[in-house]
């Protein structure tokens, strides 16, 4: 069947939005080829197709049988998980991996949940960092029942924060400090996880 | 576990021996390999064969080539290499003795099939 311009629309929007599922977790070039197979493979076989009872629901039928394209990205996902994280390195691929990682086994579990502590520590105090400015007098370090840092709403009556507003420099420096160790980290800890795969791949092959 | 999730595990176990097994040793795209699965009803989204070819390929089983000119659109072709034909020659052997043991089981308990 040739495609009237509500089909070639239609297409299109599947496409676009394949292609934005897909560079959530994919590099653009990876995103690109997907997304021109996955053309292609509509393109065939809307050609081979009579169109039958219509145009519409011939497509509707074509696109249900490919999934929706959240399905598709996901597929391509967990395929590229590892590889992303460990050589792309991006923050999102990263965290999705030692999310996945993280329920394959007992060691992946406990090493997961210490990056993501860093992450959410490193996180944590660049947000500490923005909060200041805005909320001088409940943000800082707390020496009241003991002492605490971070942001307190409400702020203890009659006990001001110490620190003024040098928490943010300070704050802001090991935010980032910790993040970037976690993240290299986390890469060098995926990558070898990854080569492990590898080698146990090539090893049942001989 | 649901029947239809253990099916759709055993679907997805078994997806990337049947892939290989339909490219052969032919050059083929996406939608012949599809076809060549259907029959034995392994593929629940057809979509989901794309990023199983693109891993492969990443992993040097399978080469890949856009070839146009061959259909409405540029197809893109999937051949195995030398370490693809050797992880499907290892799999079918696996995948045989697995077959065979749980067949003996069946066997035993079910009797032969007629």
């Amino acid at each position: 069947m040739n495609l009237t311009e509500a089909g070639e629309s239609r297409v299109r929007g599947y496409l676009f939005v394949l292609d934005r599922s897909l560079r959530v977790s994919a590099n653009a070039a990876l995103a690109a080829d997907a997304v021109r197979e996955v053309e292609s493979h509509i393109r065939e076989r809307v050609a081979e197709s009579p169109g039958l009872p219509n145009e519409r629901d011939a497509l509707e039928a074509i696109l249900v049988r490919l999934g929706s394209p959240s399905t598709v990205a996901r597929a391509y996902s967990l395929e590229m998980i590892m590889e992303e994280a460990a050589v792309g390195g991006r923050l999102v691929a990263v965290l999705r991996s030692l999310f996945h990682i993280a329920g394959t086994g007992i060691g992946g579990f406990f090493v997961s949940m210490l990056l993501f502590t860093g992450y959410a520590m490193g996180a944590a105090l660049i947000v500490t960092a923005a909060l200041k400015p805005i909320f001088p007098n409940n943000v800082g370090l707390w020496v009241h029942r003991g002492i605490s840092f971070g942001a307190e709403f409400p702020a203890p009556e009659g006990v001001t924060p110490l620190g003024g507003y040098w928490i943010i420099p300070i704050c802001l420096v090991a935010g980032l400090g910790i993040l970037i160790v976690t993240h290299r980290i986390g890469r060098r800890w995926l990558a070898g996880v990854r080569q492990r795969l590898l080698n146990s791949r090539a090893q049942r092959q001989r | 576990m649901a029947p239809e999730h253990w099916m759709e595990q055993l679907r997805r176990g078994s997806l990337e021996l049947a892939v290989l097994l339909a490219i052969g040793p032919d050059r083929r795209y996406g939608l012949e390999i599809l076809r060549h699965l259907e029959f034995a009803d392994l593929v629940v989204a057809e979509g989901t064969i794309y990023p199983l070819l693109a891993r492969l390929e990443r992993d040097g089983f399978l080469k890949a080539d856009w070839v146009e000119g061959e259909g409405p659109r540029p197809r893109k072709y999937y051949q195995l290499t030398a370490s693809g034909r050797a992880r499907m020659k290892k799999m079918c052997e696996e995948f045989r003795a697995l077959a065979g043991g749980i067949e003996q089981m069946i066997e035993s308990v079910l009797g032969r099939r007629r």
